[in-house]
């Protein structure tokens, strides 16, 4: 089979590092370039994976012999990049979330049809072995009528922090609410197959003063089939946790329960001396990010539709924005 | 103030009513409190009633008014459903008895206030039974957040669940209970009031009869609340799970400086494992299993030593009903945000 050769635009977003290094070790897939705007990221993205450097994302498009791109940028930038690709006939990984408007999503999901070009959304949770386990059960029917869906996807506050860009809702969008909303929210629409009738957040004083965005929110969501939906996407876990963050999941159905504690498969390790003198988990579930590159190149080859579209992408947003919407009027607001 | 006319080593008498899972479980409380004697239990169901009062050498009663009219009767606790605490409490502290009610206060604004004024034209000691903040892991949240470990409170979560409370019937009539978002999650709306120290501004729920669809009370709860300082915070208050389901309470509460969670079930000290199953025991926490609690380390114990104790040092009760009322008020505007798909701003007005 021939391998499907991919080149980053963009790698802004600290996930980068991950796709990068599961492209790098899946025998189906070839990572070739990188265009990064800002040189000094670029140069050294290019240096640890070992491939070309591009300060022009045109250039790039032109003299790589590449199918794929993967798009994770600062999220202001996901549009040109995206439109650029699929004038260039790339198909499309994008880190979420997919784009600032609701009007440059539907644009970007558009064009990639129209070209034939295959447009999936990195909502790594849906490529997790647990969730996808999870989706097996209620499809199953084992907990009967899905009622409510509550998460949490919280973040150890030291990641956002760790990037700058983050902080500047001008490239972000936002800070909280538009980071973490988009797992949980693409989760609850899978599990429902149902789409947000509306949607609630409230905000409180930041955990990290002055930062310029908010780091905490709790959403509420009322599904268009009745089902209740919570988020908890907040930045709020001290830097000091043992992890990352996390992601849960209570799936309260008519016949039964299903909990999920997403990353739970660890072990405890700790040292006697810094920075190893406190406890800290190592992770040895799944690799949700090869899974959904691996996924990716499955559905290019087979010319199979994503398991986490464009659209999927552009959902999440919707319900993100009506947060944000929710937060200014002080009610609940339905998505667009 | 009333006046007490009682020789040294005299003890306050008391009398229980109710005489269920919660009143048996004060009745053994009461034994182990030196200060007090108790002496009498009233139900309506005479046979019953007099069967619980044999096994813990107390009179049987089933008229309040009989119980009110003895003179070595200084303490009433009220553990009876919660329709029935208002009337009751308001009945005991116009005889001049001091009131200790099980929680919730009531199930509206207007008898929390008239038994917030009963006792005080009676002048006598009034707490609602928020058993939480005397629960041991409630207890140590509440001393790390005093020692300032996590700085200012920002965003807390909280889960209490399990499966209905089909053994006491009146907890699935909404008329008698107030149903899952008063009489469950107020524990935790009480004890968030109580960290976050701060007044409530507005409240959004969703309230709803899930699984539970014959019964007039909800089974499930998520509210969020949003503080006066600008705290937030999340409580789910879950009876529609499987009847397997453990019962479980989680805490967490993300601050400026740091954070604390708290899982009763990943606290579990002893499991007993049968060809049944896997049986918890956590004995000085989980309110399952009254007769196995080696006493006096209990919550329920501590919770009535401390009203024994402000009755006898003349200090305010740490839940008295004006506390009290506050966390009422939230669950109440709960239901309300619930009805009309809403936030709910506080104070709340009587409709």
């Amino acid at each position: 089979m021939e391998k499907i050769k991919f080149a980053f635009l963009g790698v802004a977003h600290i996930h980068s590092n991950n796709y990068a290094r599961a492209i790098k070790e899946l025998p189906e897939a070839e990572l070739k370039a990188v265009y990064e705007e800002n040189e000094k990221i670029g140069r050294e993205f290019s240096e640890k994976f070992k491939i070309v450097y591009y300060n022009d994302c045109e250039k790039l498009l032109r003299t790589e012999d590449i199918d794929a791109v993967v798009i994770t940028s600062e999220t202001a930038k996901h549009y040109d990049l995206a439109m650029k690709a699929i004038e260039a006939s790339k198909h499309i990984l994008c880190e979420k979330p997919i784009a600032m408007t609701l009007k440059e999503a539907d644009e970007m999901i558009k064009s990639a049809e129209k070209a034939g070009l295959k447009f999936q959304t990195c909502f790594v949770m849906r490529y997790h072995t647990t969730s996808w386990l999870i989706k097996n059960l209620i499809d199953d029917g084992r907990i009967g009528k899905v009622l409510a869906i509550i998460g949490t996807n919280k973040l150890n506050v030291s990641l956002p922090l760790s990037m700058d860009w983050f902080l500047n809702p001008e490239l972000s969008g936002g800070g909280a609410i538009m980071d973490h909303t988009v797992h949980l929210a693409d989760l609850i629409r899978w599990y429902t197959n149902s789409e947000a009738l509306e949607v609630y957040t409230e905000t409180g004083r930041n955990v990290v003063k002055n930062i310029g965005v908010e780091d905490n929110f709790l959403t509420t969501l009322t599904m268009e089939n009745g089902v209740i939906g919570h988020i908890d996407g907040s930045w709020s876990y001290a830097s000091g946790f043992y992890t990352w963050g996390d992601v849960t999941l209570e799936v309260l159905g008519s016949e039964g329960v299903i909990l999920l504690d997403a990353f739970r498969q660890n072990v405890y390790y700790v040292g006697m001396e810094a920075p190893n003198d406190k406890l800290i988990w190592h992770y040895y579930g799944c690799d949700a990010d090869k899974e959904m590159i691996k996924s990716f190149i499955n559905c290019i080859v087979r010319d199979e539709t994503p398991r986490a579209t464009g659209f999927d992408g552009r959902q999440g947003l919707a319900i993100t924005l009506a947060s944000y919407e929710s937060l200014r009027l002080g009610k609940p607001v339905r998505p667009g | 103030m009333r006046l007490e006319v009682r020789l040294l080593g005299d003890k306050l008498g008391v009398a229980v009513l109710g005489y269920g899972f919660m009143g048996t479980t004060h009745l053994s409380a009461w034994k182990l409190i030196d200060q007090c004697e108790v002496k009498a239990v009233m139900g309506r169901t005479f046979p019953k009633v007099k069967a619980v009062a044999e096994k813990f050498g107390v009179t049987a009663y089933n008229r309040v008014e009989d119980i009110l009219k003895r003179n070595d009767i200084d303490i009433v606790d009220i553990c009876t459903p919660t329709y029935t605490h208002a009337e009751y409490a308001i009945r005991s502290m116009d005889a001049g008895k001091h009131v200790f009610v099980e929680k919730p206060i009531a199930l509206s604004l207007k008898e929390a206030d008239a038994m917030i004024d009963a006792s005080k034209r009676n002048g006598v000691k009034f707490m609602v039974g928020h058993v939480l903040r005397f629960f041991p892991e409630y207890m140590k949240i509440k001393e790390l957040i005093d020692q300032g470990l996590i700085g200012d409170p920002v965003i807390a979560r909280t889960f209490r669940g399990g499966p209905i409370p089909e053994w006491s019937p009146w907890f699935l009539d909404k008329e008698k209970s107030g149903g899952v978002a008063i009489d469950l999650a107020i524990h935790d709306v009480d004890f968030l009031l109580w960290c976050f120290g701060e007044g409530v501004e507005r409240v959004y729920a969703k309230v709803r009869k899930l699984v539970h669809t014959d019964i007039s009370a909800e089974d499930f709860a998520i509210i969020t609340m949003k503080f006066r300082g600008g705290g937030i915070a999340f409580v789910e208050a879950n009876w529609a799970l499987p009847k397997k389901f453990p019962f479980t309470m989680k805490f967490e509460l993300d601050g400026t400086k740091g954070m604390i969670l708290s899982d009763n079930q990943s606290t579990v000290p002893i499991k007993l494992i049968t060809n049944e199953g896997v049986e918890s025991f956590s004995p000085e926490t989980l309110p399952w299993k009254p007769t196995m609690y080696p006493f006096p380390i209990d919550p329920y114990y501590r919770e009535l030593k401390h009203f024994v104790d402000c009755i006898l040092k003349d200090e305010k009760p740490m839940t008295d009903g004006e506390v009290s009322r506050k966390s009422l008020e939230v669950c109440l505007a709960a239901l309300r945000s619930s009805e009309l798909n809403s936030p709910v701003s506080l104070p709340l007005k009587e409709v």
